[in-house]
Order: structure tokens, then C-alpha cells, then sequence
């Protein structure tokens, strides 16, 4: 617990107190079972949610309540869920701090060839230039590499749909490499602590 | 600059077997953004897709002209967007974009109940009421739900291969109505910020409420979203939303008459009061264009129309328009977030006074708390307004007053 208190995260521990006392630990823990007990995930195939925007988790929670967002690991998980319900666990999980999560040394001709695609793609001007997401729009950075490049890979093939049409446009024509790369490049861009806001 | 968004329009409607060398097409709401506004942070507002507390939404900042009240009738309808009413007006069908639902109000007095009628659908937007049946449009697909009002379990008619929609998502989510005539009109809005549209897109057009008798009725249209027609004359009057990435100034939002079926209203090359558009510059371009009846204002989102035929407003309001102007997104700083009263005078000119204010605070930065998208009018006269922002229905009343009237 104490290690927590530091750097002004009462907020964090009080909403999870908050959450614990009102519907039960149950499904943090449930949503801890795979995405890390602090958010961070440590299963490469799936995403960290800590330091996300808390609109962004509202609404790909919604998304995937409403089978807008396709998925058979999320549906049994939030079907059922009440929107305040929703809003408690995006309030919760966007308040933990994000630390990136890949291992290992980087490749250096991979993260060059993301960093270039990034620019180029523009990714910045949603994503914002740290890469850390604002409002619907998520953190990129200290993403999971595998997740990153199987979910953009998605949207350039049409079979992530749901929401707005625009990251498929947005990577429309991307080649393999190039996904491959920025997934690389994001996974390692250092992950800013996320101070509570939208 | 030209060549790129040409490129552009053409990849997003190319074959999906494109050389993966080519650059990919900025997404639609940014084609046409000029290279020297490549780094601009203007990018369209989030929407909200769970419920908003009645307790958070904040009516009391509301403001309309003296004598009027405003209060929140109805709420937990995230996105809910254009109304459709009842024959007896009990029930409000309201359609939405990303959440895919569509929600049945009822009203049952002193307050409302809400439930889905139909959900995971692809962007329900549109919604309209006939001789006892719902018509739902989706981008791509129509649903007639029979006697609806009075049996919760109607099963809905599939009537999609009847309307011949086509399959571009952008700008083709739906505002539909019956006009006087008995047809059903529906917009089939530009597929991009700015191009020149294939010949399915950019019009309004109308059908018989079977989905027979298709006709373009209006081109040249970049994306009409609300439109109803004068009580009087029977002529139609719809917004369009003027395109993006050409200053904070212009073009403007249009408010234009439809006079006669057929008249082009001048979009991808012709703009509000005859502007020409930077992309796509064209001699005589604006020749044979229909010129707006009124301007909305630069970016403003005018959404909504309605004629005012109720008998509880003061009688200065009959047969007039509330617009709502959803508000801006593409300009540095917000434009509408506003309900907007307007007048059209002799000889067709219109004006416009604000209604119903205080969605937005203060005229610099972005800090709005609502969005008005729609008007629809009750069968006392009152008005309902929807909030896409925080899922809601305000209604407005206007109470006599005993006293002569202040003077304005």
C-alpha cells in the first residue's frame, strides 16, 4: 500500500477503495486477471489499460458491451455492465500509472523505420506527440508490441470496425513492415505518468 | 496540394489492392487540410457514450428569451440525436451514431421512462414516424417497425434492398422525414470533407414510404443532416454543413430553400454565398447554383430544423425555425452551441436571433458541456431540444405571462 501513496496518487487509491467497497473486487480483479494487476499487462497479446484516457476505456468498454467491437475474450467480461459501472473502472484504470512493458533491447533499424512512419502517418496530432492519447483517443506509448501490430493490422483490414472509421483510413495502404515498425517504435516511446484529467 | 487530395479521394474509393508504397489518405474529415495547417490540434469533439447523471447535466446555465422555461425531461439516452414523435406524442424515437441504438421515450406525465428499441446497429441516425410505424435508417440499413407505440415486441420488417443505399460510410448516416407530400426523404451526404463525390452521394432524395419511386430531388450537397418545410408554402428547407480546413471564417454553414426538385446547391466547387473552393477550383462554378437562404455561420454544425406550428408561443414564433447548431469543431474558436430562432422575411430573406444559449462558456476556448442537435415540436406546443453530448431532451415552455409583456 504505501509505496502507492507517493506522488500524489490518493486519487487512484481512493477510487479503488472505492470501487472495492461498492460492487466488490470481483471484476478489478477479473480485469486484473488479464490486462495486470496494476493495468500494465504482462501478456504481450493483450493491452495495457493503465494511463489510458478514461473516455477512450468508457467507450471501447461500451463498444464492446454493445458488440460494436468485436471480441470473445471482452464480451462475457462487460456484458451486463452498467454504464456507471463503466465509468468507475475507466475512472480507475486511467488513473494508474503506465510503465512500458517490452523487454529486451530495441531494434534500432526497426525503431528508425517507426519512428519515420509515425511522422509521416501523423499519428501525433491524435495520439499526441508524447504518444500518450487524450480523450477517446488511446496511449500508444508502452503499448504491447504484439497488441499494437495485430490491432492496427485490423483496422487496416477492415475486421476491426465499430466506432469511427477513422483509423482505418488512417492506415489504409500501411504495409506489413511499416506496421511492424511503428508497433516496435510505440511499444518503446517512454510512457509519461498520466496526472488525473480526461 | 491538388494533387494529393485527389490522390487521396481516389485511394478511398480505389479497390483495397493499392500499391502499399503509396501514402495512405489522411482520414476523411481531414482531406482537404492544407499543408500549412498540418500540425493543427482542431480535430472533431469526443463523443460520450455512457449515461450522463441527470445530476451532471447542467440545465440551469441554459438560457432563453423571457418567459420561457427550460428543464430536462429526459436523460440516459447516450448520442440519442434526431426525434421523431408519435401521432399522440407519448413516445419520442430518438436515433444515434456509434452507439448503434435506438431509444423509445416514453412519456408518462410527470416523467419519462426510456428504453432500447433496436441496438448494434451501424450509425441509426435517422428515425421517422408514419401511420403508426417507425422507420429506422441505419447507413446500411432500413427497418419499419409496425404499431411500434403500442406493442413494445414489434418485430421489425427488413426494407434495406429497397432503398438502393449506397456503401460509404462517411457522412452517410441519416437524417430522414416524411414531407407533405407523403414521401420520405433522406440525404445521402459527400463521402469526404472535400471531393467531387460519385453520382450516388452529395443529394437528397425521396421516396414513397415503401422504398419505390426514387428521386434526386437536390444536388450539390455536401451533408444535410436536418431539414422540414415551411407549414405555408410546403417548400423544403435543410442545413448543410459547409467543408473544413479553409480558415476559421468559412465556408459557412448553409441554410437553403428547395424550391423546385432538380436545383444544384453548388458542392464540391461552389460554397455558402458563392465561394470557391480551394481544392477544387472550377470556372463558372458557381453558375446554376442555388444560393443559401441564410448563412449559419463558419463551422457552426447547423443540425436541426424545425417550423414552430404550436399555439403555446408567443405568435411572433409561428411558422418560424429553430435551428440547433451542434457546434464547431474545425475553427480555433467554438461557433453555435446554440438553438438559433429564425424568420424568413419578404422576398425570402431570413434572419436569425439566438433561442436557447449556454451550452458553451465564454467565446474563446472549447469549454462546452452540451451539444443541441435536434428540435422537435409537442403537441402542447412546447419544444423539445436533444443534447448528442450528455444523452438528453430538454423541453422548453412558454408560460404567458399575466402582466403586459416587457418589451424585448
Amino acid at each position: 500500500m504505501l509505496p502507492l501513496l507517493r506522488k500524489g496518487r490518493w486519487a487512484a487509491v481512493l477510487t479503488a477503495f472505492f470501487i472495492s467497497q461498492s460492487w466488490g473486487q470481483e471484476r478489478l480483479q477479473l480485469c486484473a486477471a488479464c490486462h495486470g494487476e496494476d493495468g500494465n499487462s504482462t501478456n504481450p497479446q493483450i493491452p495495457s489499460i493503465a494511463a489510458q484516457p478514461k473516455l477512450f476505456i468508457e467507450t471501447q468498454l461500451v463498444l464492446f458491451r454493445e458488440e460494436l467491437r468485436k471480441s470473445d475474450q471482452m464480451l462475457p467480461v462487460v456484458k451486463g455492465l452498467k454504464d456507471a459501472d463503466i465509468v468507475k473502472l475507466a475512472e480507475h484504470f486511467s488513473k494508474l500509472p503506465a510503465k512500458g512493458m517490452e523487454a529486451g533491447s530495441p531494434n534500432k533499424e526497426l525503431l528508425g523505420r517507426g519512428q519515420k512512419a509515425a511522422q509521416k502517418l501523423r499519428c501525433g496530432i491524435c495520439h499526441l506527440s508524447d504518444f500518450s492519447g487524450q480523450n477517446q483517443i488511446p496511449r500508444l506509448a508502452g503499448q504491447r508490441e504484439a497488441y499494437l501490430e495485430a490491432e492496427m493490422r485490423a483496422y487496416r483490414d477492415g475486421k476491426r470496425t465499430g466506432g469511427d472509421t477513422i483509423m482505418a483510413a488512417a492506415l489504409y495502404g500501411v504495409s506489413d513492415a511499416d506496421i511492424r515498425a511503428l508497433a516496435h517504435y510505440l511499444s518503446r516511446s517512454s510512457v509519461r505518468s498520466r496526472a488525473p484529467g480526461p | 496540394m491538388k494533387k494529393l487530395i485527389a490522390l487521396a479521394v481516389a485511394a478511398a474509393f480505389a479497390a483495397p489492392a493499392l500499391s502499399q508504397d503509396k501514402p495512405a489518405p489522411p482520414p476523411a474529415w481531414k482531406q482537404g487540410m492544407p499543408a500549412k495547417m498540418k500540425d493543427s490540434k482542431l480535430a472533431p469533439h469526443a463523443g460520450k457514450m455512457t449515461e450522463t447523471p441527470a445530476s451532471d447535466i447542467q440545465v440551469s446555465k441554459l438560457k432563453a428569451p423571457a418567459g420561457f422555461k427550460v428543464e430536462l425531461w429526459a436523460s440516459g439516452l447516450p448520442g440519442g440525436r434526431a426525434m421523431a414523435l408519435s401521432e399522440d406524442g407519448k413516445k419520442v424515437y430518438l436515433g444515434t451514431r456509434v452507439i448503434g441504438r435506438v431509444y423509445e421515450v416514453t412519456d408518462a406525465g410527470d416523467k419519462r421512462t426510456v428504453r432500447v428499441v433496436v441496438d448494434k446497429l451501424t450509425q441509426p441516425a435517422g428515425v421517422a414516424f408514419k401511420d403508426g410505424s417507425l422507420y429506422v435508417f441505419a447507413i446500411d440499413k432500413v427497418l419499419k417497425f409496425d404499431g411500434i407505440a403500442g406493442n413494445p415486441g414489434a418485430q421489425p420488417q427488413d426494407l434495406t434492398a429497397k432503398f438502393d443505399l449506397p456503401k460509404e460510410q462517411h457522412h452517410n448516416w441519416k437524417y430522414i422525414a416524411f414531407g407533405p407530400d407523403g414521401k420520405l426523404y433522406v440525404p445521402f451526404g459527400s463521402p469526404c470533407n472535400i471531393c467531387e463525390p460519385p453520382k450516388e452521394y452529395g443529394q437528397i432524395r425521396r421516396y414513397n414510404a415503401d422504398g419505390s419511386g426514387k428521386e434526386v430531388i437536390a444536388t450539390g450537397v455536401r451533408n444535410s443532416v436536418g431539414f422540414d418545410w415551411h407549414p405555408k408554402t410546403k417548400e423544403m428547407y435543410f442545413t448543410d454543413h459547409g467543408r473544413d480546413w479553409m480558415g476559421d471564417n468559412g465556408p459557412q454553414d448553409e441554410l437553403n430553400r428547395l424550391a423546385k426538385p432538380g436545383a444544384n446547391f453548388g458542392f464540391p466547387y461552389c460554397h455558402a454565398n458563392g465561394i470557391a473552393d480551394a481544392d477544387f477550383p472550377k470556372k463558372d462554378g458557381c453558375k446554376g447554383v442555388t444560393r443559401p437562404v441564410l448563412l449559419m455561420g463558419p463551422h457552426a454544425a447547423a443540425m436541426g430544423v424545425k417550423f414552430y406550428t404550436g399555439k403555446m408561443f408567443p405568435a411572433e414564433y409561428r411558422n418560424t425555425m429553430f435551428i440547433a447548431r451542434k457546434g464547431s469543431w474545425n475553427r480555433s474558436k467554438p461557433m453555435g452551441f446554440d438553438v438559433v430562432n429564425v424568420r424568413v422575411g419578404e422576398g425570402g430573406k431570413a434572419t436569425m436571433r439566438p433561442f436557447l444559449t449556454g451550452f458553451q462558456e465564454g467565446a474563446e476556448g472549447y469549454k462546452f458541456w452540451g451539444r443541441p442537435a435536434y428540435v422537435a415540436q409537442m403537441p402542447d406546443g412546447a419544444l423539445l431540444v436533444s443534447d448528442e453530448q450528455v444523452g438528453a431532451i430538454y423541453r422548453i415552455s412558454y408560460q404567458r405571462p399575466k402582466a403586459p409583456a416587457k418589451k424585448k
